[in-house]
């Protein structure tokens, strides 16, 4: 049945190594016509090697192993006849060599590996079609999200052009109210008033932060009441210790109204102007005549007021460190904005001029209005903010690729970790990767989130790209293999290149039965 | 590398001083009436005029025109160290006649050479066949220390007005006529270093003049050029072995190895100088720079304007022990000085196949994984090596069984597929006490010992070392010991050996080796063994790999070396530079070496630091493949550079250069057998075989591979072309013919040739007149082609000649020295092929010729036939564009056979 093939042949080109009536044969390439005697006499005489189909003669030649049971595959013809059974059918080499054929066991072995391979597939597809759903779920939710967002942001804006007509037409009766106030108070004597007023407003502004402050209400602001107020945490380090907290209260535990007006509120002041980016601390206890006389005295000299640039740089280095300092940085600020007298915007001017001055009862009211449209606006604006931030958020999600049935997006935000000898890695895909000693030191990032890159299988594959980098070397990168099984894990950890590590990961986001199968199928061979 | 970590002849106080003497010249001459002759050698008395201090002499006649020369003290305060294991054995004594014996001159022949002796000042000339070469002490440079006590220093105690006359009488003490006031004569300090001299001065030191010569070559390792240059105006060669980051080449400084074999070479003669001293040693190198008008000059007067080029070698210690080797032809004299230190033994085939290395492999999958991806991209490659890392902490004999839990598992699947493993084993010690070689060496006294007694603490890789003193016989048998496979379980007799950091490497020491002042076994001073301790080392390697399995030659590969440690090891040039320059200079490093007896000498493929780019690494394979010995290497911190990590373009080129030197391994192999039964170089420079050539003796850029091979690399970076030079045998211009290995175009003319070049062009000729065998069929390790047939290649002469050999056997074992073995000259001439062994064909091969190519014919033969036995065979001949193929002669390798062309 079966069409005489000479060794090294596959059954699909049996057909191609028959020899003409004059016994004569052409190489496959046509180049040459020899006798069909010198096919497969080991000897290379074929250019493109197809005479030597099954010896070791020709360079480039391949041997067809047909491992009947098994898988058929060619091989190199370096590999014929070299003394070590390739084809499980060892028909790669002669029998004084002695391979014995293989090829049912391997044929059984591969046979339930693939079963139990296409099991696992198959039980990990169903958490995978889990994770699609909620993948697609997540997606639209994004979506639906988005879309509020965008008719909030629109709203807002909306809100935002009313609010700042209200807070120029308020502005404007303040500024005229205050102007006629001032014209009247011009005769008395602004020395004293300011010397009266300062710690008045000193005094007020210290009750009212006294009682914010005075969290459970017992008449006493304590340590932990301060740890929360992320303005105070003076070495930047995104914690305010105890240390730091009582240094505030004056290295006491606790203080009273009066304490806290005398001892604490000149301490926590400033601070809490800096990182509003107000001003530059001046001395706490300088005495407005003395500010006064420095100002004339930079006024004839040089007067270029820096303060305000310095504090805006030293605002954002206090929020700079990471995002979730920003976040409690930017939640404090907007606590602060509640407050009704620690004002911002144009009440710093006040304070750094001099005290407000006591108004009259109707420029008072003006003043009053003023600040609650200028604090309506702010409202505002930091909604918009707010708003801008989460579309900005949703919109990086929605340009990672979670793969084409969204089954990746579940494990953005997910963390794994694995340990080695010396190393604990930590994998959060789509985020990054990191390292850190188990004999302590800082966490080093590997990589940040980068694409995916397998081939043929894209998805099969991740990068994370510029870590940090290595001393003397390039910035540290992630290769992150992945593979099918039930529970998701990093399964091994390498680092083959300097700086470059290989991360084994499994997840069911990897099992695709249905392509699984497709694969296995198209290595079904001619048998 | 930053020099100023390493001295200038300035800072070394005996330099210093040895180097003063070439102003002042020395006065030293022979004791009339203490002459002594012998059947093989004469001796006398020799006094130095100026302090009158008594030394003697011995002169030797050797067999193979070779004298030694030895001066010592006649009575030292103590002994002089004389090197020992250097000399591969006794060397056999030749026999002297006295011609003349007058006016304080003697005259003595042996074989064809004569040495006249003159009395005062002292001078010994060696003449070739009547042609003086060699002369010693022509400049009266002979310096020599003698040992001295200490001169007591007047006791500093200035306050007591009693002492006063007797500090009188101290400084009145008489001061000997040759007082040394150097300053660093008994304590001497570099950096932080202190050099405590307990002995005080003792160098010795000594002029070799050639007058038959034209240029100077030899002393090993320097990154320098083939032919030294001249000295004058700059520090002298160093040979002193250090381990030095980042060498820069274009230089003298010293580097790992120390050979001080130097030669002299005319068109007529050349001789060579064996200056046996293991002490640090400097060279002074005086040779008129040739250039074109100096050698017009000479041409057009016929004389000589210059002094002839002469050698100054000046030790710190030991004694004067000089062969002088007379040649007349430089193969003469590498031969000759192949019968005094030996050669590298054949080696086992894998061990000149494709090697791959880099620090590190990280762990078992690493390893396995690596050698799997050369079968998927089907690239040969034999052995796979394994740097510090594959240690436990770097304990050696130990493996870090976290990344290497099961290292025979690992091995074994390396060995399946024909391939070995190789792991280092450096010198250095960790002191750890839980470590049980640490224990032994700590309980059993085996390490080096400072000056006070204790066992001497450097730091190395492992951080706090401690070095087993080799000199000591007993440690090198413990160490040998240590390789047995029921001590080093974790490793098959299948691998072999790495001996690094072996100068000794020693990172806090001076000039990171280890301080002058240790003491060794047999209460020498490390000063006067240095270059010696990596060649003990690897008597210890190699013992133990022996002892291991006694019928495997080993192959180990050593960094440090010195004369004679050719006959345990294989070399490479340490760690170089990923740069065109240190690829330029791998081939001019390599050719120095073989000529002072390290044939099997290759440097880091691709550059052990840095990154090269596609192009450099691609000629850098071209050009590492016709070097003996083939290793990719890298440093830690590189990026891995495995052929397949490039663009196909590259990895097809890297392909098609391992195995163009898989081809050539029959060629290889039989150089390596040829080598040791003649002590004939496997890589030459082209003088060696073209001596009348002035125009070769400075081309360096380019080997031959024995006379069989011209070997031009391209060495520089986006060339369309290269010039090659193709030498001349005669004056009159005259070359031999030489044929383009791949398309067998024939240069028929001397001198420079421009030869276009593409990216996969390596241009190699093969001499008209030469047979190379090779095996052109690929395998994954060549240890799976030793029953492949072989393939002749014939290029023919003028004459339509042409003759080579072959060599095979188990290429494993050592029952090639049982005869079991096959070396085959071929014959071509008159159209017909022949062989012929040299003695019995014992060994028994399933290899066979499968084809015969012949270059050069006149007319393309229409057939032909083998006769074999006495029955004749017709065989198809198929013309190719410049050769012919003889089709499938298919006789096995161990019969006689006649070939014969037909034309119809």
């Amino acid at each position: 049945t079966q069409a005489p093939r000479p060794l090294g042949v596959s059954l699909a080109k049996a057909a191609l190594y028959q020899p003409r009536a004059d016994n004569s044969w052409t190489c496959l390439d046509g180049s040459r016509s020899i006798p069909f005697a010198q096919v497969n006499d080991d000897f290379c005489d074929c250019a493109d090697g197809s005479d030597e189909p099954g010896t070791a003669a020709c360079p480039q030649g391949k041997f067809h192993c047909l491992n009947k049971g098994h898988q058929s595959v060619d091989i190199p013809s370096s590999q014929v006849q070299d003394g070590i059974c390739d084809c499980c059918d060892g028909s790669d080499e002669s029998l004084v060599v002695g391979c014995t054929n293989t090829c049912h066991e391997l044929g059984a072995a591969a046979a339930v590996q693939r079963r139990n391979e296409a099991e696992l597939h198959k039980r990990g597809a169903e958490r995978r079609q889990e994770m699609i759903t909620k993948g697609k779920q997540m997606r639209e939710e994004r979506e639906a999200r988005r879309q509020e967002l965008n008719q909030r942001r629109k709203e807002q804006e909306l809100l935002h052009t009313e609010k700042q007509q209200l807070k120029q037409n308020a502005e404007a009766l303040e500024s005229e109210a205050v102007e006629i106030y001032k014209e009247q108070q011009r005769e008395l004597d602004a020395e004293t008033a300011q010397a009266e007023q300062e710690p008045q407003q000193m005094r007020q502004e210290a009750s009212l932060s006294f009682v914010r402050y005075d969290t459970n209400k017992d008449g006493f602001v304590e340590v932990t009441e301060l740890m929360v107020d992320m303005n105070l945490d003076s070495d930047r380090n995104g914690v305010v210790t105890v240390e730091e907290a009582k240094y505030f209260l004056d290295e006491r535990d606790r203080v009273d109204l009066d304490a806290f007006i005398t001892l604490a509120w000149p301490r926590i002041k400033p601070l809490k102007m800096l990182a509003e980016g107000l001003f530059q601390p001046p001395q706490p206890e300088v005495v407005a005549s003395e500010v006064e006389g420095q100002q004339a005295e930079a006024t004839t000299e040089e007067a270029q007021p820096t303060p305000p640039i310095i504090s805006e740089e030293q605002a954002e280095l206090a929020g700079g460190e990471d995002i979730d300092a920003d976040e409690e940085g930017e939640e404090d600020q907007y606590e602060d904005e509640e407050e009704p007298d620690v004002g911002v915007g144009e009440a710093s001017a006040d304070i750094e001029d001099a005290a407000p001055p006591a108004y009259d009862p109707e420029t008072q009211r003006l003043v009053q209005q003023a600040n609650e449209a200028r604090n309506a606006l702010e409202e505002v604006e930091r909604s918009i903010r707010e708003i801008d931030q989460e579309i900005k958020e949703i919109d990086e999600q929605e340009g990672k690729d979670y793969g084409l049935s969204q089954e990746w997006a579940v494990l953005d935000g997910q963390c794994y970790t694995f340990e080695d000898r010396e190393y604990v890695y930590t994998l959060c895909p789509f985020d990054r990767t990191s390292q850190k000693s188990k004999n302590g030191g800082p966490e080093t990032t590997l990589g940040r989130w980068d694409q995916w890159i397998g081939k043929p299988k894209k998805y099969s594959q991740q990068k994370y790209a510029n870590g940090a980098a290595c001393w003397n070397g390039p910035q540290r990168s992630a290769i992150i293999n992945i593979k099918c099984a039930l529970e998701p894990k990093i399964t091994a950890v390498s680092e083959p290149n300097r700086c470059e590590y290989y991360f084994e990961f499994e997840t069911p986001a990897a099992c695709d039965s249905e392509a699984f199968q497709a694969e296995t199928d198209s290595l079904h061979d001619e048998l | 590398v930053d020099p100023g970590n390493f001295k200038t002849c300035e800072q070394s106080s005996f330099c210093r001083r040895s180097r003063k003497v070439q102003s002042a010249g020395s006065k030293y001459a022979l004791i009339p009436g203490t002459l002594n002759t012998y059947a093989d050698s004469l001796t006398a008395d020799l006094v130095n005029k100026e302090n009158h201090h008594q030394f003697a002499f011995k002169l030797e006649a050797l067999v193979g025109s070779t004298f030694r020369l030895q001066i010592d003290e006649k009575q030292p305060l103590r002994p002089r160290y004389r090197v020992e294991h250097a000399l591969k054995g006794q060397p056999q004594a030749g026999r002297i006649r006295v011609e003349q014996e007058t006016d304080g001159e003697i005259v003595i022949t042996s074989e064809k050479n004569k040495a006249v002796i003159h009395g005062d000042p002292f001078r010994i000339d060696f003449y070739e066949n009547d042609v003086l070469v060699v002369s010693v002490n022509a400049k009266n440079w002979l310096y020599f220390e003698h040992l001295r006590q200490k001169a007591q220093e007047p006791t500093p105690d200035p306050s007591e007005n009693e002492n006063q006359q007797e500090q009188d009488a101290a400084v009145e003490t008489p001061k000997v006529a040759d007082a040394i006031d150097d300053p660093g004569a008994w304590e001497e300090n570099f950096k932080s270093h202190h050099d405590s001299k307990p002995y005080g001065p003792e160098a010795v030191a000594l002029d070799f003049s050639f007058p038959a010569a034209e240029i100077l070559f030899g002393i090993p390792e320097h990154a320098d050029s083939f032919v030294l240059k001249s000295t004058s105006g700059t520090d002298p060669y160093r040979l002193y072995n250090l381990d030095v980051f980042e060498y820069i080449v274009d230089s003298k400084m010293a580097l790992y190895g120390a050979v001080p074999v130097i030669y002299g070479h005319g068109q007529q003669h050349t001789a060579g100088v064996y200056w046996q001293n293991a002490a640090e040693t400097w060279v002074d190198i005086q040779t008129a720079e040739t250039n074109v008008v100096s050698s017009l000059v000479n041409f057009v007067s016929g004389s000589r304007k210059t002094p002839p080029p002469a050698a100054h070698f000046m030790s710190e210690s030991g004694i004067v022990d000089a062969f002088i080797m007379l040649g007349p032809k430089p193969m003469d004299t590498f031969r000759q000085y192949a019968a005094l230190t030996g050669t590298h033994e054949l080696p086992q085939l894998f061990s000149l196949a494709y090697h791959q290395s880099r620090w590190n492999y990280n762990d078992e999958r690493d390893v396995t994984s690596v050698s799997a991806k050369f079968d998927e991209f089907n690239i040969p490659m034999d052995t796979m090596w394994l740097d510090i890392e594959y240690t436990d902490g770097k304990r050696y004999f130990t493996w870090d069984k976290f990344k290497f839990p099961n290292s025979l598992a690992m091995i074994k699947n390396l060995t399946e597929l024909g391939r070995h493993l190789v792991v280092i084993i450096d010198p250095h010690i960790k002191r750890d006490n839980g470590y049980f070689f640490h224990q032994d060496c700590t309980e059993r006294g085996y390490y080096i010992k400072t000056r006070e007694g204790n066992d001497y603490e450097g730091w190395c890789w492992p951080g706090s070392a401690s070095y087993p003193d080799f000199f000591n016989p007993v440690v090198r048998d413990y160490y040998a010991s240590q390789y047995a496979l029921n001590k080093f379980q974790t490793v098959t007799a299948d691998v072999m050996l790495w001996n690094d950091m072996n100068e000794p490497s020693v990172f806090n020491g001076p000039e990171i080796t280890a301080p002058k002042d240790l003491v060794h076994y047999g209460n020498w001073e490390h000063r006067d063994v240095h270059n010696l301790y990596g060649h003990m080392h690897l008597m210890g390697s190699f013992a133990g790999l022996q002892q291991r399995d006694p019928n495997q030659r080993p192959f180990i590969l050593t960094r440090s070396h010195f004369a004679g440690s050719q006959r345990y090891a294989a070399i490479w040039t340490g760690d170089n530079l990923a740069d065109w320059n240190h690829l330029q200079y791998s081939i001019k490093m390599c050719l120095t070496e073989a000529v002072a007896g390290f044939s099997f000498c290759g440097a880091d493929v691709g550059g052990f630091f840095g990154n090269p780019d596609s192009e450099l690494l691609e000629r850098w394979y071209q050009t590492g493949i016709f070097l003996p010995f083939f290793r990719a290497h890298a440093h830690i911190d590189t990026k891995r550079r495995e052929p397949w990590l490039f663009p196909e373009r590259t990895r097809e080129i890297i392909r098609n250069a391992v195995i163009k030197r898989y081809s050539y391994l029959p060629l290889w192999y039989t150089a390596f057998y040829e080598l040791e039964l003649t002590g004939e170089p496997v890589i030459r420079p082209l003088l060696a075989h073209y001596p009348q050539d002035k125009e070769a003796f400075g081309v360096d850029n380019q080997l031959l591979v024995q006379d069989r091979l011209l070997v031009r690399p391209v060495m520089q970076q986006g060339v369309s072309k290269v010039d090659v030079y193709f030498p001349a045998i005669d004056e009159k211009k005259n070359g031999d013919w030489w044929y383009d290995v791949d398309t067998y175009q024939r240069q028929e003319r001397s001198g420079y040739v421009s030869v276009p070049v593409d990216e996969n062009k390596i241009p190699v000729y093969q001499r008209g007149g030469s047979i190379v065998p090779k095996k052109e069929r690929q395998r994954r390790a060549s240890t799976l082609m030793l029953h492949d047939p072989y393939t002749l290649i014939i290029c023919l002469d003028r004459e339509g000649k042409a003759s080579g050999s072959l060599y095979l056997d188990d290429e494993k074992s050592y029952e090639y020295r049982q005869g079991k073995r096959i070396h085959t000259i071929f014959n071509f001439g008159n159209g017909q092929l022949t062989n012929r062994f040299e003695g019995n064909p014992k060994y028994k091969s399933d290899a066979w010729i499968e084809r015969i190519v012949i270059a050069g014919l006149d007319k393309v033969p229409s057939s032909a036939s083998i006769t074999v036995n006495g029955v004749t065979q017709q065989l198809e001949v198929l013309p190719q564009e410049r050769s012919v193929v003889v089709r499938k002669p298919g006789v096995k390798m161990d019969v006689d056979f006649a070939l014969k062309l037909n034309y119809q």
